[in-house]
């Protein structure tokens, strides 16, 4: 059974088409990168998977079942996501942020705190557990909102640019621990915009590279695949050119194709 | 942090105690059927509509993610008011069941004018900006609505519209006490169940969908709980202004933003404070009385913005 299947999807918002009967199908264990230019319906993508977006036609499923149809709760414990953007208007302290990650879980409230610091630690942001999420730069409420993720132990997780605004170090960081999560039998979607990224998670090979360019799915390549460069060259209208690193391949883009 | 809460709550009760003893010296039979008949129901009142202001006021504000967001801005306030024009231009003393009439339309204006936006919040594709936008719609229309009514009405219920709007804590006796305090209660004690979810809320209202919270049901229940609270306190007393916008800004800068301190902290300080402000009210202009409206507007509006500015730093 697929654990996320999107199938013929479109999502219209007036005259404009988001996304154009995108048919996507997330395997058990399978990791996901997703690429596209600005504009594209990437975020639009992971929103109908969380049915945060009705669809104009189309069905998503979760684990079998219309993401609709779900119980909120038991949709929880299926899929979660890492939003690009976190608002954070009330001055609450991240762990009690991330403790209320825990919602989906009947609970008492001391447990929702212990498992809170566990999903910190492991994010390595234990140190800023007593600061108000307000308080916070936009790095590090980024692994904040990461640690609310871990807290909510769902089957299958949506990222959308989980590196945007983090220093080199931390974006390594951040694949490492996708990587991590991902080898805990876990299913991964990941808006990525640096496919070089993608070697941090492991097993690279074993990656798989959607294209989304105009509401519309360009392709889906393995990471590994010869064709990849060419491909993604063609998505984002650019000439790419592969570099052999000492036991990588780096695509970089190298000049504007003229249009 | 604890000890700053009981610290808090010590001084709540302080401030309540003191309110029911304030004022000219009493002694003898008159001085006790003043102080028992009188002021304590009055500062229970008090305590009541104080209570559930400022807590339908935090919850609000966590709901729609918007300092600003109050009973004032989703359209019970307005509804009330519209409410009670409608029966003052009537006739203000007629009774329903034993009612004044003023209370009963108030309180079924409020309750329709939250109805209205509740419909709308209900709606699983409204965001919690759209449903304020709402509120505001309909705010604006239903004082287009008391416009008219005063236009048409008399010199009298005007003057009495007027009063009305100011905002009083009533003089009714034990027999408003026991009126007030079931709905007020049934909405407070409800609304603080609510505690879990409204903290999924605080990194935002999709976040908090991903998480499993139930995003129109949770408005719904919020919106409709606290609308009842409020049009029972607005039916008696009238619009009371600040006391909702400034108690959980007050109680966050004092405590921190956890809901399942604000939302308590904030019924414990809303009581004291209204109370307070009553008492206030009640021996500022020797001989009179002042509308406590006018006591917390005027002591609301310079705290908030020096709160702002506080913050800001």
């Amino acid at each position: 059974m697929n654990q996320l299947e999107v199938v013929d999807l479109s999502v219209r918002l007036g005259e404009r088409t988001l996304l154009d009967r995108v048919t996507l199908r997330v395997a058990p264990g399978e990791f996901v990168a997703l690429i596209g230019p600005n504009g594209a319906g990437k975020t639009t993508l992971l929103k109908a998977a969380l049915g945060l977006r009705r669809p104009t036609s189309g069905s998503v499923r979760v684990a079998g079942e219309s993401v609709e149809g779900l119980d909120s709760r038991a949709r929880a414990a299926r899929i979660a996501w890492l939003p690009q953007h976190i608002r954070a208007e009330e001055p609450i302290s991240s762990l009690e942020s991330v403790a209320a990650a825990r919602y989906r879980f009947s609970e008492s409230h001391a447990d929702s705190r212990r498992a809170a610091e566990r999903a910190l630690a492991r994010v390595g942001a234990t140190q800023y557990a007593e600061r108000r999420v307000t308080d916070l730069s936009g790095g590090e409420r980024q692994r904040v909102a990461f640690a609310c993720l871990v807290a909510q132990e769902s089957d299958i997780l949506l990222f959308d640019e989980p590196a945007n605004h983090l220093d080199p170090a931390q974006q390594l960081d951040v694949y490492r621990l996708l990587g991590e999560l991902w080898r805990e039998e876990r299913s991964v979607l990941c808006i990525n915009h640096d496919v070089n990224l993608l070697h941090q998670v492991g097993d690279a090979a074993r990656v798989r590279v959607v294209g989304l360019r105009a509401g519309r799915l360009e392709f889906d390549a393995r990471f590994d695949a010869p064709a990849l460069p060419e491909h993604i060259g063609n998505l984002f209208g650019v000439e790419m050119e592969s570099v052999q690193g000492s036991d990588q391949r780096f695509i970089m883009p190298r000049s504007r194709r003229s249009p | 942090m604890r000890w700053r809460a009981s610290l808090i709550v010590v001084g709540c009760v302080v401030f309540l105690l003191a309110a029911v003893l304030v004022g000219p010296q009493l002694e003898g039979a008159q001085g006790q059927f003043i102080v028992w008949q009188l002021r304590v129901p009055r500062v229970l009142v008090g305590m009541l509509v104080g209570a559930t202001l400022a807590l339908v006021g935090a919850v609000f504000q966590a709901l729609f993610q918007n300092p600003l967001a109050t009973s004032d801005t989703v359209g019970t306030t307005a509804g009330a008011t519209v409410g009670a024009l409608f029966a003052l231009a009537l006739d203000s003393s007629r009774t329903v069941q034993g009612l004044p009439l003023v209370t009963v339309c108030a309180f079924a204006g409020a309750l329709a004018g939250s109805l209205l936006v509740a419909s709308f919040a209900s709606s699983r594709t409204a965001h919690s900006s759209d449903v304020l936008l709402a509120g505001i719609a309909v705010t604006l229309a239903t004082s287009a609505l008391a416009s008219g009514i005063q236009y048409i009405a008399d010199s009298r219920a005007l003057f009495a519209a007027t009063q009305w709007s100011l905002g009083q804590l009533p003089q009714v006796g034990y027999r408003g006490v026991l009126l007030l305090a079931p709905l007020c209660a049934l909405s407070c004690a409800l609304l603080l169940l609510l505690t879990r979810s409204l903290q999924a809320f605080a990194l935002g209202e999709e976040l908090a969908h991903s998480q499993g919270v139930n995003v129109p049901r949770l408005r719904l229940f919020a919106l409709a709980l606290g609308s009842l609270g409020v049009a029972s306190c607005v039916a008696w007393c009238g619009p009371i202004a600040f006391v909702g916008l400034v108690v959980p800004h007050l109680v966050r800068r004092l405590l921190g933003g956890s809901y399942r301190v604000l939302l308590p902290m904030s019924l414990c300080v809303g009581a004291a404070l209204l109370v307070t402000c009553d008492a206030f009210a009640r021996l500022i202009v020797p001989g009179r009385e002042l509308p406590v409206g006018i006591v917390t507007a005027a002591l609301g509006a310079p705290t908030l913005v020096f709160l702002v500015a506080r913050g800001r730093r």
